[in-house]
Formats: structure tokens, sequence, C-alpha cells
């Protein structure tokens, strides 16, 4: 690369971050400023303003910011535990014996596909006979549902790294079926198991359709309370950012610390990034 | 002769003694569906119930209360006639072509500019990947935001340049809006996908096209793309699954005005505004056809492209 190849590539790399940073900071210096400065026609005022707790202090106060935030934790874990033992026991059975060739795969994984709103109409019907709707329990099934196939599938790929010649080796050495899932292949896929919970966390945290549609108060994930800021009344761009600024921050982390599996996450493990 | 002895042993043992569940769940032959019985009820419950039950609906007409009635195949006569349904489903390809193209071609250049490992690498990487666990919900709030009119970053920033503000959530343009705020969160997924390929090409065929004295164009579209098709196409299958069910950033800008009204928001809006549940099972029936149809194919293709390694 000459100079000017350089400068060339340095101007597009720094052009290409700031248009990704710049907007995410934008959430942190709005959670920061006062009415007066968010509501502003001076182009100054985007960066140069005096910082301010106020919506902060607004978020707490006026409405019911931890309560939801507690629901959206509740949820996310819950669902999470319950997906991560169902989806290593399949994983591991479609790694090792290719069961139902591959058919059953794909239509584990086709509920991925699923329009959220096709299962949404019948559990909506359903949940209202059965008093679930705006229970967290509730929720959290239809979290399980969603977040079930795609943890499987990216198992699957970490289970399949596991050679088949170590398991071969245990049953010698008379391991039963149970004793080389749990002593043998769970420790070794371990790391897999940890990226896949994370993303299953990060998803379940996310999550929007859903959880507005089936919840109203008690239930209420923090997502669907920020997006109660934005009115057709009144917008309080104040709180909402202050919101966002709180409840991205987990996810922010999430996404720089697995930066090395977010590409393999993302494609169901078809591509290690 | 000794162990042959002892397997008879043990065998008689077997028959004598009726085996536990536990044992027959765990036995050789039964192990593998045994792992599978949560996922298949989990399966049972979120996938098969759902499907009979809009497909039993699509054929009634029932609004949450009182009975339901048998009108047959009524309700896909009307949508098939539905102006606003239609104009729903259009406008949803449309999202579909802008948005995985503009990605594609933004991920390739940016690929190509960071193919090679630099210093500062990490930084990049993790700085560009950040959008892209970040909730959608929350992004087109921003997003909307920042496109405001009159106190939004961007006509702000427009005016300081000494350029005309531009009214982004026009009808004419809000569509266009949205697909910026998808590609916006969604370019880094293709850009670093196409970084893996890259990176992961044999050197030495590049070489001999150096050495031969191919023009870096020719080395480019007779070399390097057809290698990279396979990653083209993960990154096209998937980004189409999950562009067909965009609905969280229609929820934090246009809530469906403005002529942005996509496929999950009609259904959403008939089942759940207008509570037409026959109706609404209707179109979540068409869209999952449609969408499983698109799917398979591509999921074919995708199989093919993995070169059947799955």
């Amino acid at each position: 690369m000459g100079t000017l190849g350089k400068v060339f590539f340095w101007v597009v790399t720094a052009f290409v971050l700031f248009v990704i940073v710049a907007p995410l900071a934008w959430i942190y210096l709005t959670a920061f400023k006062s009415p007066n400065d968010i509501f502003t026609t001076e182009a100054r005022k985007l960066i140069f303003f005096k910082p301010t707790m106020e919506n902060f202090n607004r978020l707490f106060r006026e409405f019911p910011f931890w309560d939801n935030f507690l629901n959206t934790v509740i949820i996310s874990v819950s669902s999470t535990v319950v997906v991560m033992v169902i989806s290593s026991l399949a994983a591991y059975s479609f790694a090792r014996w290719n069961t139902g060739r591959g058919h059953l795969l794909f239509t584990t994984i086709s509920t991925r596909m699923f329009p959220g709103v096709v299962a949404a109409i019948p559990f909506f019907v359903m949940y209202r006979n059965l008093g679930l709707l705006d229970t967290r329990f509730g929720l959290a099934l239809l979290h399980i549902y969603f977040n079930t196939s795609f943890a499987t599938f990216l198992l699957y790929g970490f289970f399949k790294e596991i050679p088949e010649e170590l398991e071969q080796a245990a049953m010698v050495d008379g391991y039963s079926r149970v004793d080389i899932f749990r002593k043998i292949v769970l420790p070794l896929v371990r790391p897999g198991l940890a990226v896949t919970a994370v993303f299953c966390l990060v998803w379940s945290w996310n999550e929007f359709l859903f959880s507005f549609l089936f919840t109203r108060v008690a239930a209420r994930p923090v997502t669907v309370l920020i997006s109660s800021f934005w009115g057709s009344i009144e917008v309080q761009y104040g709180p909402m950012a202050a919101g966002a600024a709180i409840v991205i921050l987990p996810t922010l982390v999430a996404a720089w610390f697995m930066q090395r599996y977010i590409i393999r996450g993302l494609t169901f493990g078809a591509v290690k990034g | 002769m000794r162990t042959e002895a002892f397997s008879e042993v043990q065998a008689g043992y077997a028959v004598a003694r009726k085996p536990t569940i536990w044992e027959v769940l765990t036995s050789e032959k039964y192990f593998k569906w045994t792992l599978l019985i949560p996922l298949l009820v989990v399966l049972a419950i979120f996938m098969l119930y759902p499907l009979l039950y809009c497909a039993y609906y699509s054929f009634h007409q029932w609004g949450m209360r009182g009975e339901a009635i048998y009108v047959g195949a009524q309700n896909y006569r009307q949508l098939l006639n539905d102006k606003a349904f239609l104009e729903a489903l259009y406008r949803t390809l449309k999202v579909l072509v802008i948005c995985v193209s503009c990605e594609l071609l933004i991920g390739l250049g940016l690929a190509l500019l960071w193919s090679r490992e630099f210093p500062g690498e990490n930084i990049v990487r993790g700085l560009a990947l950040l959008p892209l666990l970040v909730a959608p919900l929350i992004l087109s709030l921003l997003w909307n935001f920042m496109f405001e009119y009159d106190f939004g970053a961007v006509n702000l920033v427009l005016q300081a340049l000494g350029l005309n503000k531009v009214y982004w959530w026009s009808p004419q343009r809000a569509l266009y809006t949205i697909c910026f705020i998808t590609i916006w969160q969604w370019f880094p997924f293709s850009t670093f996908v196409l970084v893996a390929g890259l990176r992961s090409l044999p050197k030495d065929v590049f070489e001999a096209a150096r050495v031969d004295g191919a023009s870096p164009w020719y080395t480019f579209r007779r070399l390097t793309l057809p290698m990279l098709s396979p990653l083209i196409m993960i990154i096209v299958v998937l980004r189409t699954m999950w562009l067909i069910r965009l609905f969280d950033p229609l929820y934090g800008t246009t809530r469906g005005g403005v002529q942005t009204e996509l496929l999950d928001w009609i259904v959403y809006r008939t089942a759940f505004v207008y509570f037409d549940i026959g109706y609404g099972s209707t179109m979540a029936i068409f869209s999952l056809v449609l969408t499983i149809a698109v799917c398979a194919i591509m999921f074919k293709m995708l199989m093919r492209a993995l070169g059947g390694a799955r």
C-alpha cells in the first residue's frame, strides 16, 4: 500500500466507524441533556451542553423503570436456562446420530423463520383463556419457543466439533451413554454453551413483538416501556434516551466481549468469523 | 470362548429382569430419541398448534367473540383482492431487495478494504459489530429522533453545512428511511462474514494469477467472487429470513403509517387492532407459506453452497 492508499484506507475506516458509533453515542449525549437542549435548533448544542441527571431522575421517579427492568432480567434468564437444557440435549442427538436425517433439524430451524405473528394469534387467544396474558411465565414460554431452534442449531455446530473417537474410547472404558454426555461431552463443549447462552440472553433481552403483544402492566419488559415514550400525544425523548442508555449497556458489553463469536452466532455456526 | 459365554449370561439376565424405563430410555437404541423429547414437545406446542389453529380459523369468520362461522375459502379470495395487503406484500419485497443488495455491496466493499490484517483491527471490529446486538426497537427509536424534522441531529447537521432540511418521514421517503435504519444496523454483518471468507481463500491461486499478469478486476471477477459465492448465499438467505418479518423498526418509527405498512404489520393490525382473527389467520398462513417456500429453496441452495458439509 502506498501513502495514498494508506490515507484512503484510514479515511474510509474512520468514516465507517463514525457512522456506526455516532448514533450510539447520541443516545448517551441525549440522556444527559435538559429538555431545552434536546429540543434545540442550534447545531452547536448537539455536543456542547450542560449535563444534567434530570432524565434519569424522572425515569426512576415517574415510571416503573426498575420493575420493568427486573421483568426483563427474570424473563430472559429463566427462558435461557430452559432453552439451554432442551437444546443441548437435542443438538447432541442431531450431531452424534443425525437423528431424523436432517429433516427434523430443518423443521427445527424453520421455526426461526416463522413470522412471529403466526404464533402470536393462537397464543394470544389461548393465553387469554388460560389467564396467562401479562404474566412473566407466559412471556418466558414464548421466548423459550423462539430461542430453542436458534440455540439447537448453533450448539449443533459446537457438538459436531467433538471427535467421535473420544466417545468410543469412553465406551470401551465402560462409560454409559448418560455418563459420556455428562462427563465428557458437556465439559468439552462448555465454551460453545457459554456463547449460545449469551446469545439467547441477548435475543430475549431485545425481543419486542411478543413482549409488546402479551404484556400490559405487571409483566411488561423494559423495551416495551421505552417504546411507550414515543406516544401519539407526547414524545418523551429525555426519559427514552436515559432508559435506552441503561438497557443497551449489557448488550453493548456483550457485543464487545463476544466479537469473536458474533458472526458465528448470527450465521447459526456456518461461518466462523 | 469365555467372552461369548459371558455375554450369553448377560443376555439371559437381561431377559429375566424387565428393564426399567430409565434403562430403555438410555439404551443404545432409544437414547438419541430420548434426548429429543423436550425439543419435540416444544415444537409440537409452539409450531404444530399455531399452524393448525391458523389453518382452521383461516376458513372461518371470527372476531374473538361469539361463534366462529365457517365461510369456506372466502377469506383467501378476499386476500387476493385486498389492495392494502398486496401493497404491504409489494413493499416487503421492495425492502428485501433494497436492504439485501445495499448490505451486500457495502459489505463487499468494506471486506475488500479490511481483507488484510491491519493495526487496530480489534478495535475497529469491536466497534463495528456493536449495532448487531442492540435491540432493533431501541435503534429505530433513536433514528426516529435523529431524523426528526425540527430537532433531529441529521437535519441540524445538514443545516449547519448550509444544506436544506429534509422531511425524512414523508410518504415518499419514509420507507427508504426505514431501509436505511435496517441497513445501518446490518451492514457490519455481511462485512465481517465476507472478511472471514476473504481471509480463508487459498493464497497460491492468487499468486499464480498475479504471476500470469491477470488484472485486479479480472482476478476479482473470476477468482474472488466465485469463491465467495457460498458466503454471499448465506448472507442472502439469512437476511431474507429476517427481513420478511420486519416489525420492530416500524413500531419505533411510523407505526405502519405514511405508506410503510409491511407484511407483519398488516397481520398485526388485522388480528390485534381489529381483532379479526379469521382474516388475520389467513394472512398469517399466507405469509408463512411464502416464508417457508422462499426459505426452503434458499436452504437447499445454502446446503449446496456449503458443499453438503452439514
